[in-house]
């Protein structure tokens, strides 16, 4: 808990928390952030179940990449938010549920690139692919309305 | 103006948003997932007139532009509701004024992809590249709604800009 409130006192910390703009910075990024990361991974969920099947699977990939610029913008935003808000964030359990939603639906993405699009000679979706990318749209949403509530439980 | 905030102030409407205290958060979720929608189905498509993806035939590319027409359906039915249901704050947001600004300029814009260059993209060859006003549109287009999105999250702070 004291390293919690070291983090709210460090210099960063009261640049988000003390100053508007700051903060401001911070939250705008996050949203631009998740609007990449949480969009794109949409996007290439739904090709993985099958929607846009004129598009080759192999060719949706670079996209994946995208995606990751979104991630860096908000593990650095998040990260400088929670350092504004430390000692509340620690205990705000939409904010623990979120983080684990992220987490798993990173990942699950990851999979789902993995499996779908990274095979030159891949022509069809299977039934895993289809489930796996449901999974990841599941989680996302799941991950951004947790995040919304952050402010209703505190 | 003053008569607007009385009207939509005491509706039915505004009555059943604040006087249920799970609508708000509800509609912000909605809307939240209406911007990545739309901002995520525009990356796909002009980062792709771009030049970036080039495996994506630009044929099929534009498929992806439903996702954005769910996206802006529940951000405008959300947004109008916000409105009603908090008329009083939003009518003299300036962060807002700005934002519906940017908003309309980039429907103007997507008006001119849809009848100027989405038809030569549904007839495009192999290594066809985008003219260069295409081109300018798609970055026209990523930008304009980028800065919508930050200036949404300056909304409840942007008061007094």
């Amino acid at each position: 808990m004291e390293f919690l409130f070291f983090l709210e006192d460090s210099p960063l910390g009261m640049a988000v928390s003390g100053s508007s703009l700051g903060y401001l910075i911070a939250l705008s990024s996050h949203a631009l952030g998740m609007a990449i990361l949480v969009g794109v991974s949409l996007m290439l969920a739904f090709r993985a179940m099958g929607f846009a099947s004129a598009i080759p699977l192999i060719a949706m990939a670079p996209y994946w990449q995208v995606a990751l610029y979104g991630f860096v913008i908000n593990l650095l935003s998040g990260t400088v938010l929670f350092i504004g808000n430390a000692s509340s964030l620690a205990i705000n359990p939409a904010f623990l549920i979120k983080i684990g939603f992220i987490t798993v639906g990173f990942f699950t993405t990851r999979l789902v690139v993995k499996t779908a699009f990274n095979n030159k000679k891949k022509k069809k979706l299977t039934i895993q692919n289809r489930l796996l990318a449901i999974l990841a749209i599941i989680l996302w949403l799941a991950a951004l309305t947790s995040g919304r509530l952050i402010g209703y439980v505190s | 103006m003053k008569n607007i905030i009385a009207t939509l102030s005491a509706s039915s409407i505004n009555d059943f948003i604040i006087s249920n205290s799970w609508v708000w958060p509800a509609m912000e979720v909605v809307h939240f997932m209406g911007l990545c929608l739309l901002f995520g189905s525009l990356l796909i498509i002009d980062l792709r007139v771009l030049g970036f993806a080039k495996a994506v035939p630009l044929k099929a590319v534009s498929t992806f532009i439903v996702a954005a027409k769910i996206g802006i359906t529940f951000n405008v039915i959300t947004g109008v509701l916000f409105v009603i249901g908090d008329p009083a704050r939003y009518f003299v947001n300036v962060a807002l004024q700005i934002k519906m600004i940017l908003i309309v300029i980039a429907g103007l814009n997507a008006m001119y992809f849809t009848r100027k260059v989405r038809p030569k993209m549904k007839t495009a060859k192999k290594n066809f590249k985008p003219s260069f006003s295409a081109r300018l549109a798609a970055l026209v287009s990523l930008v304009l709604w980028t800065c919508v999105i930050v200036l949404g999250r300056f909304i409840p702070y942007g008061e007094n800009l």
